[in-house]
């Protein structure tokens, strides 16, 4: 039996009326990989801040290393060896990767005056723990997210880590970024680290887990070793429900109809080359591929945001021109973005008017004035309609949860009814409980008449929403499957090929 | 290595001073003259030191304009009080007396800052209509001419001297070793003391800052005493320089200076910024003016020079960057 590092014995913990925790026992033991899962608001976020010392519990007791605690500071915690690696990773984005690794050891120093020999050593010695190569005088914005967490991990590693607890670490990752950061922590679990992996992907949980701990709502429902657990009985533990994702019916598309959107010979230099499909009322077309492989380029082109070069787009059988959002607008093409939080959402601004911004010209009356009546009953009506779970309209997009918050992306576009709906990865970011609802929603558009282009890389989400998949490679249509042509496993077979063939 | 130095902001910029020298010099050879030169650093001297105290605060991302205001009120206060005393002395008594104001007037601004987490810009918007009202109201709303026996002759000490074919005797004025002190004082701060790195932190991440343990609050106060005293030194070697005391010294400079050091490089939002692209930022404005004068283009059209410069560099970091993005798809798609 591994040591056990960390206790948290019976911790409970409320914020005003809410309970974040109750009851709830979790151990990290040395050598181990914990997967802690659950859904937003399921008191994940809660128990690692009250293991690595930023909130006190109510009632229960931590013990770390022996050594018992009623209330933990923060330099407590990093005393024990607890270091927490946030999704941001706590970097400087405008200092060199040298600099960023060892600015906790001078400033523990208590020095006044940088040696930066010293720097450039600390930074050598820090690489060399993990057996990392990077350039020592990038600048670190100019970095890939992985690159940033590889020396965000480096870093705990020089505070004398024990435990390192990593919060939604994939979240910015690509597929073969993801098995580097599996192969690291792998590597410090050898050495006799514990790490805490905090994640709602569920299939990365299977892949990386010695043992997995389920929240939900507040209380632990779950806590046994990774052998023996599969994805669905995850998924019930964290949303409650059976979530059945094998028995869902497609629309019939008619094999005859003339498509709703045709592309022939797209090019973007340094985006994609040559990329011709055609898309169908009621068809959900998937395009898969790596990061770098054009998928998003795609989009954004099709969307007016990165005008082509060369090639045709056609609608409804018309040639069309789309040099910017406005003509793609016009012509009925909507598009959820990536990345909600930057591109897709007012946070600060009331709920209502997020999702009515695209309409905002039905609601003109004479002088120009806003007609706001109808305005706010349309903006019910969508809350309604998408089940966003909030007291009022009024209230700022930020206030919601991730779920929720892409409903409200969606909604914004789907009130305008478009003839095809872009979606650029809808559901990155959101947990099991609203992806299976976003999934029913993109069918029953589909339903509706709408042509779907899904981007994704998320591999279940594909075979559960798409007639069509097409994969990218390089810029490139390589491979196209009809979904019941192809397995899950088989099509992140062809993903992972990919990544081979690019990394090369 | 070289190729590094080579794709610097500072050595885009050198090369545009150097440009610019050679055209207004073929269509006007007395700007290549020793007393050209002069002359410019001497014009830069006040502009230099002011600079280097207010790229602290902007490397940690608070843009302040109070600076001229500190300047003008800590000079011509001092100038006016001495004046009172029948001091005679040198200029000594004058840099003590206006940098312990400037110190004071930067705690001040820092203490505001800090303690009540106001945005810098805000408060020195308010700080500097405030310094030059108080000149105004309670000192005195004319410019000074009466300087102290000691120090009259001040402005014609020379640390070199030189025979110009043009105007005959000339000289760089020795306070250009100020500049030049202050200079390397504030690229060792920046560079090698953990205060400089803690203002890089600041404008890169305050969050982070304040989570990997700088004080964050104490290099705040150090940037604005810095920015305080210096602001002070160069409005007493500004008065000294013109033989005059001005209560609203430097009142329309603010943006010039401002332009000075983000053409150097600096960026508005914090994190970047360096002593020689700040040093260089601030001659090339100089070097616009004179330029403008030596060829015969109306002054007006100085302006707007410098405005397309500025818009042309601040303009570089995002195209660069586009084209980045475009480079690393081609070099993925290959």
């Amino acid at each position: 039996m591994a040591e056990d590092l960390l206790r948290a014995e019976h911790i409970s913990k409320r914020f005003g009326g809410v309970v974040a925790l109750d009851d709830v026992s979790l151990t990290i033991r040395a050598g181990e990989i914990c997967c802690l899962v659950g859904e937003n608001g399921s008191g994940k976020s809660t128990m690692i801040k009250i293991i690595s010392g930023v909130y006190t519990p109510d009632e229960g007791d931590i013990y770390i290393n022996g050594h018992h605690y009623k209330r933990l500071t923060p330099i407590e915690a990093i005393h024990e060896g607890i270091q927490v690696i946030y999704q941001d990773f706590s970097l400087f984005p405008n200092l060199t990767v040298a600099e960023n690794i060892a600015i906790n050891e001078l400033l523990a120093s208590g020095k006044q005056v940088v040696d930066w020999k010293e720097v450039e050593q600390i930074a050598r010695e820090g690489l060399a723990r993990i057996n990392a190569s990077l350039p020592l005088d990038a600048v670190v914005e100019t970095l890939p997210a992985a690159d940033r967490q590889l020396i965000a991990i480096i870093k705990a590693l020089l505070a004398n880590a024990r435990i390192i607890i990593m919060d939604e670490p994939t979240t910015a990752l690509t597929q073969r970024e993801i098995q580097a950061l599996f192969n690291v922590i792998r590597e410090l679990k050898q050495r006799g680290l514990a790490i805490l992996f905090v994640s709602h992907k569920l299939n990365e949980v299977m892949e990386i887990a010695d043992r997995t701990v389920i929240f939900r709502n507040g209380k632990k429902v779950l806590d046994q070793g990774a052998a023996g657990l599969d994805i669905p009985t995850m998924a019930y533990y964290m949303t409650g429900r059976r979530l059945d994702t094998s028995a869902v019916t497609f629309e019939k598309i008619d094999e005859t109809a003339p498509p709703l959107l045709r592309v022939e010979g797209l090019t973007l230099h340094g985006g994609f080359y040559d990329v011709s499909f055609e898309l169908k009322a009621h068809e959900v077309l998937g395009v898969t591929g790596l990061l770098g492989s054009g998928r998003t380029e795609l989009a954004l082109s099709l969307f007016g945001a990165l005008p082509a070069d060369a090639g045709r787009i056609f609608i409804e059988g018309k040639e069309v021109v789309i040099r910017s959002i406005t003509d793609a607008v016009a012509h009925g093409i909507g598009y959820v973005p990536e990345d909600r939080i930057r591109e897709g959402l007012f946070l600060d601004q009331p709920i209502a008017d997020n999702i009515t911004v695209t309409l905002i010209e039905r609601f003109l009356r004479r002088l120009g004035l806003l007609d706001l009546r109808t305005k706010s009953a349309e903006a019910e009506r969508w809350i309604r309609h998408l089940e966003v779970k909030t007291p009022s309209g009024e209230l700022p997009v930020k206030t919601l949860s991730g779920g929720n918050q892409q409903r409200v992306v969606l909604a914004k576009w789907i009130a305008r009814s478009p003839k095809v709906l872009i979606l650029n990865g809808p559901t990155v970011g959101v947990d099991v409980g609203s992806k299976v609802e976003i999934h029913e929603l993109i069918r029953q558009l589909a339903h509706q008449g709408m042509g779907i282009l899904l981007i994704s890389d998320d591999i279940p989400e594909l075979m559960q929403t798409c007639h069509r998949i097409l994969l990218m490679r390089a810029g490139r249509i390589a491979r196209e499957f009809r979904r019941e042509e192809i397995t899950e496993q088989a099509l992140n077979a062809e993903l992972v090929a990919a990544a081979t063939v690019e990394s090369r | 290595m070289l190729k590094k130095a080579i794709r610097t902001h500072e050595f885009i910029i050198f090369l545009i001073l150097v440009a610019l020298s050679l055209v207004v010099g073929i269509i006007n050879p007395a700007f290549f003259s020793v007393s050209t030169l002069f002359d410019t650093l001497r014009a830069s001297i006040v502009y230099f030191i002011m600079s280097f105290g207010v790229l602290p605060l902007m490397i940690a991302g608070g843009v302040d304009i109070s600076f001229v205001a500190i300047a003008a009120m800590t000079s011509y206060t001092t100038h006016m009080f001495l004046l009172k005393l029948g001091y005679e002395g040198g200029t000594l008594l004058y840099f003590f007396i206006a940098g312990a104001m400037g110190l004071l007037a930067g705690l001040l601004m820092g203490f505001l800052v800090t303690r009540f987490n106001l945005p810098v810009f805000n408060v020195s918007l308010a700080l500097y209509t405030m310094w030059y009202g108080f000149n105004l109201f309670f000192i005195g709303a004319t410019a000074n001419f009466d300087l102290p026996q000691g120090t009259v002759g001040y402005y014609a000490r020379f640390l070199v001297t030189a025979k110009d074919p043009y105007v005959g005797q000339t000289g760089l004025h020795v306070s250009i070793i100020y500049a030049v002190v202050v200079g390397v004082f504030v690229w060792w701060l920046l560079k090698y003391t953990i205060i400089g790195r803690g203002l890089f932190a600041i404008g890169g991440n305050k969050e982070v800052a304040i989570r990997s343990g700088f004080n964050v609050n104490f290099i705040w106060m150090v940037a604005f005493a810095l920015m305080g005293v210096l602001s002070a030194i160069a409005g007493v070697t500004q008065g000294f320089l013109s033989r005059y005391f001005n209560p609203v010294l430097f009142i329309t400079q603010p943006l010039d200076v401002l332009a000075g050091i983000i053409l150097g490089g600096a960026s508005i939002t914090g994190g970047r910024g360096t002593v020689i692209g700040t040093a260089l930022g601030v001659l090339l404005i100089q070097i616009i003016n004179r330029a403008l004068i030596l060829t015969g283009i109306p002054v007006q059209w100085q302006k707007l020079v410098v405005g397309i410069i500025l818009v042309v560099f601040t303009s570089i970091p995002a195209i660069r960057a586009q084209r980045a993005r475009r480079l690393r798809r081609t070099t993925e798609a290959a």
